[in-house]
């Protein structure tokens, strides 16, 4: 009986010592941080997304009277943050490799100009090869000038073949060769290297697709530059639409930059990160990790 | 898209009767929007707009103009005031002018080169270029590639490993050719490389260029601000190219280079042909800034 009363009592103590969080709490807690993301090239409309996602978290639970608000919105946040960044499913690439029963595992470069799509395949077919991996790779961008010399010489120096035609050529054709010569000579992986294209370039999104569909490949790798900003959402989008993307890389984060274009890419395209690239050296890549990537975005 | 939310918020603004403090301070907040998507730094943006909101409330549209046309017009003054309000040309006084372009990796100063030297020969000038860049695979050949075709000669060497020597016998050699302008390349490089970044303090050292020209990418987001602060500090910047756009990028990330620099912006890159290079038109910038079009 007594029992009962203590514990009615209580629950009455617990119920008047809470207060709700109200959308107001939230919109004042989050404008510091909205400032941090967006400094850390968040694009805004991943921003908005985020908050919308933080508000549904929190307006109207429950927290004791004297709790701080803003602490808990904090952690909303990075809770909000490591969702968009953790992809559905998780790509092991090696597994996944030894895994397609007959060679060669076909991957494929798209991005925008710049966005260093060239140094990465150098630096991946590197990585390959230390993990055992035969490599070709296709010099698909027949258009850009230098870009053949630029991929000889990157192969050159980390030994792999390079299966080339001349400027002008079809780069669906040269992707279709280096498979063939892969085939021929059981090789493990063919890395196509295509040139860069702005998505708004109807012509060369086009010409991407035809690669696509010839070469058929296992893997669509878009290559995204974490110094840029609001326009990576856009072209992320455009090249999914195009040529569906399974997995990203970012590159030039060793420029300081805080990486937020990572999270508008994730957000726009739910493709997962594989690697992020920091610095010029063949070593330079590095596998992608969210936890670690969090840190980095909500900086010291 | 936020183009047209900002549209709509000034279409806001004019369908009420009186515009009080809340409506400026909501059209502000949809200029500020608008900017931060445009890639314009943020502090930059909250500094610019708490003007443009200063203006706003406290002077009387001028006779004839409604309020809202008065925001506007502020709008406008104040981020062209930023940009330098007219265009300014590329000087070419000495014979021979020596230009050195820098930027980060990627951000096209190579194919900025090669459009930059095939727009002063259309303007009569003989042009010789430089390739510095010991870094990057094939440069030397992309350079020579683009310009080949319209006899401009390329030096360089893909095997020399020292760009400040690469670069001053670059320009020695183009001295005693009679040319007007000699245009040195460089490699990428970003603030966080040291030693890149003292190779390039180097170079300009050696070369005495009368104009260093900053590549910037039009794309790039809020780290423009202290890249283009660090290149200053290690060169005097005296010019601005702002690359890539033709796509979806607005450019804003070019307007901290402006700001961290004090350098004006001399031309745009708009596609990857070797004509795609345009003189900068500040008003033009600030429409597609704000993603209003030409007004």
């Amino acid at each position: 009986m007594l029992g009962k009363l203590k514990e009615k009592l209580g629950s009455f103590v617990e119920r008047v010592s809470q207060t709700e969080i109200s959308e107001k709490d939230v919109e004042n807690a989050l404008w510091d941080l909205e400032i941090e993301l967006l400094e850390a090239d968040v694009a805004l409309e991943t921003v908005e997304e985020l908050k919308e996602r933080i508000k549904e978290k929190l307006v109207g639970q429950k927290v004791k009277i004297g709790t701080n608000k803003k602490a808990i919105v904090e952690n909303a946040v990075r809770e909000a943050v490591l969702e968009v960044l953790t992809p559905e499913k998780r790509i092991d690439l090696i597994e996944l490799i030894r895994s397609k029963g007959e060679k060669p595992f076909v991957i494929a470069f798209v991005g925008f100009n710049g966005s260093g799509k060239t140094t990465t395949i150098a630096k991946l077919a590197h990585w390959l090869k230390k993990n055992g991996l035969g490599v070709v790779i296709a010099a698909s961008d027949t258009f850009r000038a230098g870009a053949i010399e630029q991929v000889e010489e990157h192969a050159k120096r980390v030994g792999v073949k390079v299966i080339k035609h001349s400027y002008g050529a079809d780069p669906a054709a040269v992707a279709y060769d280096a498979i063939q010569h892969a085939k021929a000579r059981n090789i493990d992986v063919v890395l196509i290297d295509t040139a860069g294209r702005n998505e708004l370039n109807r012509n060369l999104m086009d010409e991407m697709k035809k690669i696509a569909r010839v070469t058929n490949p296992d893997l669509v790798i878009f290559v995204g530059d974490s110094l840029a900003g609001n326009s990576v959402v856009e072209q992320a989008k455009q090249f999914n639409e195009a040529v569906k993307i399974d997995g990203v890389i970012l590159t030039k984060l060793d420029a300081d930059a805080r990486g937020g274009a990572a999270l508008s890419i994730s957000h726009a395209i739910g493709a997962p990160i594989l690697f992020v690239g920091v610095g010029q050296g063949y070593d330079d890549l590095r596998p992608f990790d969210e936890k670690w990537f969090v840190e980095r975005i909500f900086g010291e | 898209k936020l183009g047209k939310a900002l549209n709509s918020a000034l279409k806001k603004l004019a369908r009420s009767k009186t515009v009080d403090e809340a409506t400026i301070k909501e059209v502000v907040r949809d200029i500020q929007r608008a900017l931060i998507q445009a890639d314009v730094n943020v502090r930059l943006v909250l500094q610019l707009t708490k003007t443009i909101e200063k203006r706003a409330l406290e002077e009387e549209p001028p006779a004839g103009a409604s309020k809202k046309e008065h925001i506007i017009q502020i709008v406008y003054e104040e981020l062209t005031k930023f940009l330098g309000k007219e265009a300014k040309p590329l000087e070419i006084k000495e014979k021979p002018t020596v230009l050195l372009t820098v930027g980060i990796q990627g951000s096209g100063k190579t194919t900025s080169v090669a459009k930059l030297a095939r727009h002063l020969q259309k303007r009569g000038y003989k042009v010789g270029v430089v390739c510095s860049d010991t870094w990057r695979p094939g440069a030397y050949y992309q350079l020579k590639q683009l310009l080949e075709p319209y006899g401009i000669e390329v030096s360089g060497d893909p095997e020399e490993k020292d760009a400040v020597k690469l670069a001053y016998e670059g320009v020695e050699y183009f001295r005693g050719k009679d040319v007007d302008v000699i245009i040195v390349d460089s490699a990428g490089r970003h603030k966080e490389e040291s030693g890149l970044i003292e190779e390039m303090r180097q170079i300009s050292q050696a070369i005495k260029p009368h104009e260093v020209i900053l590549v910037i990418d039009g794309t790039i987001g809020q780290q423009a601000y202290n890249q283009a602060l660090a290149f200053k500090e290690a060169t005097p910047i005296g010019s601005i190219i702002v690359t890539k756009l033709d796509g979806s990028a607005k450019g804003g990330g070019a307007l901290s280079a402006v700001a961290a620099t004090g350098a004006p912006i001399k031309f745009i890159g708009v596609g990857e042909r070797i004509d795609d290079l345009e003189a900068f038109d500040p008003k033009r910038f600030v429409s597609r800034l704000l993603g209003m079009g030409d007004i």
